[in-house]
């Protein structure tokens, strides 16, 4: 196992799955399914259908579909949030819901719609949060804990608003801080349910690229999946049309029947496809 | 960045502990019967080097018997309702809850409201009899806790708006009870009860009750530090909470049970005093931040440093008559409330 | 999954430990002696006395040192004669005037337990009426004797005087004044029974109208006095709904006051008060005064009624040949008539009954 308190000059994370060989698969998702009903005897009113992919170290997986066809519950069942109807979710061979909320905070982090916060606190002490799943009963932060959450600050680019105050830093400042948070975890996962941002996706991308995360990503902004994501899930009302690199998903007659909208897909200058749907009259 | 670290926690209680010192001296020395500072040092290390026997009996009745369990009585009152206050503020994500706010208060009454009117009619040992109301209280209060939180719960957990609700609803169905209990009790009875629900610390308890109390705080409120970091958590977000390794469930349990233990033993002996556990975490939080690991233990030291000296006033300022203490610590708590209000919307 | 582990953290948990522990311990002093109050140097004679409450109480003899906790229990003992051993007593307690200049300790909800126990009293003297059971539980807890007297009725009050008397030692005061006592209430039962008695209304308090109960020693007091109250309550201050007194139609209201001054000044307030004008009583003026010393179970009530017998039944006082003796007899009495009693300063003889009223 690798020395994880060494913390390097550079500032760099490394991801404690760094001793884990890279190609094999990190994330698997197996036929999973859901369905939830208010009443036990009614039909479900909602349902997600079996979905399988599966993910290796450093990809990001982009989750698109108009609103309301499963995306978050997706999110939460890999985060083992929720436990799947049918399947499983595997990463690194654990099933993520059969964890115990330590061990699962050791792994995944998820990055999500802030609820507002009763207490303000300052940045750098929500952050160090993030360590609370390496924590013993009883014993603060050490001073490795503390390194930690400074270079998840740097990294995220949010150093400045260290000593800051949650609820006076601006939506965008708090985001990063919230990812800070996540990448003080650790994890070898990281779930991102958030409206999703073209300088956060950015940033994304160098994070999974050089601390080895696992990302999975919930966005409406075709585009940006477009550009960053290695691999895209298609979702329509609970069902996974497609799977696969965003060439193989962006097909201009699959994406118009999903979203109800003529529009065209053209290659940029990098090769990954673009989506451009022309404006309203 | 200037993280929590254990030596800092320590400075800051031995800090307060150094002022509770000062004011439980202070206090021992002011009363209806004047006691000399001199008089006192000397009978405080009299009875240290176990020289009881050798104190003046007026001295030692007044001074040890009355106001030494009296200011006890008081300090673990005190911390008891600022613990339990702050507990409740986290659980039910809500800074204007006090330790009252889930019926816990109008439950006690209830019981020790019964109890006044049975204990007549048992033949009851003076020391039992003195233990009935005590004991009526806080079946009162347990009672309540149970149904409140079966009332509360969502799915079979505990969810912090709808325990929220049923306590309300619960503490005013109560207090509808009270009332009409109140309008049968006779002349004495309804003195007593009027009293004792506005909160006093003024009667003398039996030995076992205050070692209850001390023994039940201890437990209790070594129960809900051991969630501190987790509360600290819960505060930021439940869900992420849950992501970040919290298990939301047995915290919510623990912390549930031992802030009603708290509050209901609190109540059991000295009815309902308010403010404290409302006013004490927010003043503690502004001196020393919201982080639960400092959070609670200054919170203890500081209710119990808020009502050794409201309780003093109660019995000073009018002395010899006396204030209930709860009069003291509405008339100096609420205009700190809103003091703290206009801070924070400022 | 590795994390290093601090080395001053591994020592965190005994720390974080040993604080609360020292804390405790510092929190569970040893105990200290529970000793008894009374420390006279020579062992103390105790004799055993069962309270008008059931409980049995140890009196230490001679009773040389008395705090009485109501006003009613401070008149009875200067009734008795014994208000050179009276050392301290409530700041309501203001009948004799030479009561105010007791030393005071506190009222009778809030006495401070520090006062009492620094007068070193002998005996602690409580009304149920007027006194918290917790003060009573407080004393019995500091070892100091504690007597409660509870009457419910007019001969209970008399009774309850003789009792007191026997437990303070001076069982022959006691037998003299409640033969008196008895005397009186005697005397105007003959006066009174010719008569059939008056239906009155007695006030508490008018807003919200609140009278007194039937099993209270006031209302036994009223029916002393050739009346009866219209209230048919087991409650003891229950509050009257004002229609349901229009239909019951009362011969006369009834108020006890301190102040001499404001005896028609009671009646006219309310007399304003809409609703009111629909009872006969009101219209007719028929209301009677009398001293607040009806509020208090002591042995001047026995005064009051025999006021507020005369001003339901003048026609019971004609002036007889036995009454030519009876004057002159009156004017040995301990008893001071009720018309020189509103001459006392403050209205706190009532507050003794009231002290409940909103």
């Amino acid at each position: 196992m690798s020395s994880s308190a060494r913390i390097p000059a550079s500032g760099a994370l490394r991801a404690v799955a760094e001793s884990f060989p890279n190609t094999d698969v990190r994330l698997s998702v197996e036929q999973v399914s859901y369905a939830y009903s208010a009443n036990p005897t009614q039909a479900p009113l909602f349902t997600l259908e079996a979905t399988s992919f599966q993910a290796r170290p450093g990809e990001i997986v982009a989750i698109v579909g108009p609103n309301a066809c499963g995306k978050s519950t997706l999110l939460k069942l890999i985060a083992g949030a929720l436990a799947p109807l049918s399947g499983r979710v595997l990463l690194n061979g654990f099933v993520t819901h059969a964890l115990p909320p330590r061990e699962r905070g050791q792994r995944i982090a998820m990055v999500q719609q802030e609820s507002p916060l009763l207490f303000p606190s300052r940045a750098w002490e929500f952050v160090l949060q993030g360590r609370h799943p390496y924590s013993r009963k009883l014993r603060f932060e050490s001073h490795d804990d503390v390194l930690i959450a400074r270079n998840a600050l740097a990294q995220v680019g949010a150093e400045h608003l260290s000593d800051r105050w949650m609820d006076q830093i601006s939506g965008g400042e708090k985001q990063r801080v919230i990812l800070a948070r996540a990448l003080t975890q650790q994890p070898l996962l990281l779930l991102l349910d958030v409206g999703a941002q073209v300088d956060l996706l950015e940033t994304l991308r160098k994070l999974a690229a050089a601390n080895r995360y696992t990302v999975v990503v919930v966005t409406h902004e075709l585009n940006l999946a477009g550009q960053y994501a290695d691999q895209v899930a298609l979702f329509q009302k609970g069902k996974c049309l497609r799977v696969g690199p965003p060439s193989a998903v962006f097909q201009r007659e699959l994406l118009e029947q999903v979203f109800q909208t003529p529009l065209t897909v053209e290659l940029t200058s990098s090769g990954r496809p673009r989506v451009i749907v022309p404006s309203a009259k | 960045m200037r993280p929590l670290t254990l030596s800092r926690l320590l400075v800051h209680c031995a800090i307060l502990g150094a002022i509770l010192f000062a004011v439980v001296v202070v206090a021992l020395k002011l009363g209806a019967v004047p006691v000399s500072l001199y008089g006192l040092v000397r009978d405080l290390i009299r009875v240290a080097l176990g020289q009881a026997s050798q104190l003046s009996s007026e001295h030692q009745l007044i001074v040890f018997n009355i106001r030494l369990p009296r200011i006890f009585l008081s300090i673990f009152v005190g911390a008891s309702l600022s613990v339990a206050g702050a507990s409740f503020q986290a659980l039910l994500r809500n800074p204007l809850a006090d330790p009252y706010v889930l019926g816990i208060s109008s439950g006690a009454s209830v019981g020790a409201i019964l109890a006044l009117i049975i204990e007549p009619h048992l033949a009851l040992a003076p020391a039992v009899a003195a233990l009935f109301t005590p004991v009526g209280a806080f079946l009162g209060a347990a009672l309540t806790v149970t149904a409140v939180y079966f009332l509360g719960r969502r799915e079979g957990q505990i969810d912090s708006s709808t325990l929220l609700l049923a306590g309300i609803i619960s503490a005013s169905f109560l207090s509808a009870i009270i009332q009409f209990f109140m309008a049968t009790l006779s002349g004495g009875n309804y003195h007593g009860m009027a009293y004792w629900m506005m909160g006093e610390l003024s009667t003398p308890q039996q030995p076992i009750v205050s070692w209850i109390l001390r023994v039940g705080f201890f437990i209790a409120a070594g129960a809900i530090y051991t969630t501190a970091a987790d509360l600290n958590l819960l505060l930021a977000g439940e869900k992420e909470a849950m992501h970040l390794g919290v298990d939301i469930r047995r915290v919510r349990i623990v912390v549930y049970i031992a802030a009603s233990l708290l509050t209901g033993l609190a109540v059991s002996v000295s009815g309902a005093i308010g403010y404290v556990g409302l006013l004490v975490p927010h003043v503690m939080r502004i001196l020393f931040g919201s982080d639960h690991r400092i959070l609670l233990p200054t919170a203890a030291f500081g209710g119990a440093i808020a009502l050794v000296i409201a309780d003093t006033l109660a019995r000073t300022v009018v002395s010899p008559s006396e204030l209930p203490v709860g009069a003291v610590t509405a008339v100096a708590g609420a205009p700190l409330f809103l003091y703290l209000l206009r801070r924070r919307l400022a | 999954m590795l994390h290093r582990t601090n080395k001053r953290n591994r020592f965190a948990p005994r720390k974080t430990l040993l604080v609360p522990l020292l804390f405790a311990a510092c929190c569970f002093p040893p105990a200290h002696a529970q000793t008894s109050t009374s420390n006279p140097p020579s062992s103390p004679v105790y004799k055993e006395f069962v309270d008008e409450a059931g409980r049995t109480v140890r009196v230490p003899q001679p009773v040389l040192r008395i705090v009485s906790l109501a006003p009613s229990l401070t008149e009875t003992i200067y009734a008795l004669g014994l208000q050179e051993r009276l050392v301290g007593d409530t700041d309501f307690c203001d009948f004799p005037p030479d009561a105010q200049k007791k030393t005071k300790v506190g009222g009778g909800l809030n006495p401070s337990l520090e006062q009492i126990v620094a007068l070193r009293p002998d005996l602690v003297l409580l009304a149920k009426s007027f006194n918290r059971i917790e003060t009573l539980h407080a004393l019995e807890t500091l070892g100091i004797p504690s007597y409660g007297t509870e009457p419910h009725s007019v001969q209970e009050i008399i009774s309850s005087t003789e009792r007191l008397a026997g437990v303070l030692g001076v069982p022959d005061a006691g037998a003299a004044l409640g033969v008196d006592l008895q005397r009186h209430l005697t005397d105007l039962q003959q006066r009174l029974s010719p008569f059939p008695p008056r239906r009155v209304l007695f006030i508490v308090w008018s807003d919200p109208l609140i009278s007194i109960g039937k099993d209270t020693f006031i209302a036994d007091a009223i029916r002393h006095a050739g009346a009866t109250s219209i209230v048919d309550s087991s409650q003891d201050w229950p509050q009257m709904n004002l229609e349901e007194v229009v239909r019951l139609q009362p011969d006369f209201l009834v108020f006890a006051s301190s102040h001499s001054a404001s005896r028609t000044s009671d009646f006219d307030v309310l007399a304003e008060r809409p609703g009111w004008q629909a009872l006969d009583a009101v219209r007719n003026r028929r209301f009677a005064v009398i001293s607040d010393a009806v509020n208090r179970p002591a042995p001047r009530i026995v005064a009051a009624i025999e006021d507020l017998a005369r001003q339901l039944h003048p026609e019971a006082f004609a002036p007889r040949p036995e009454d030519e003796k009876e004057k002159k007899n009156a004017a040995a009495e301990p008893l001071v008539p009720a018309s020189e009693v509103g001459s006392n300063a403050g209205d706190s003889a009532s507050r003794e009954a009231c002290a409940c009223a909103p």
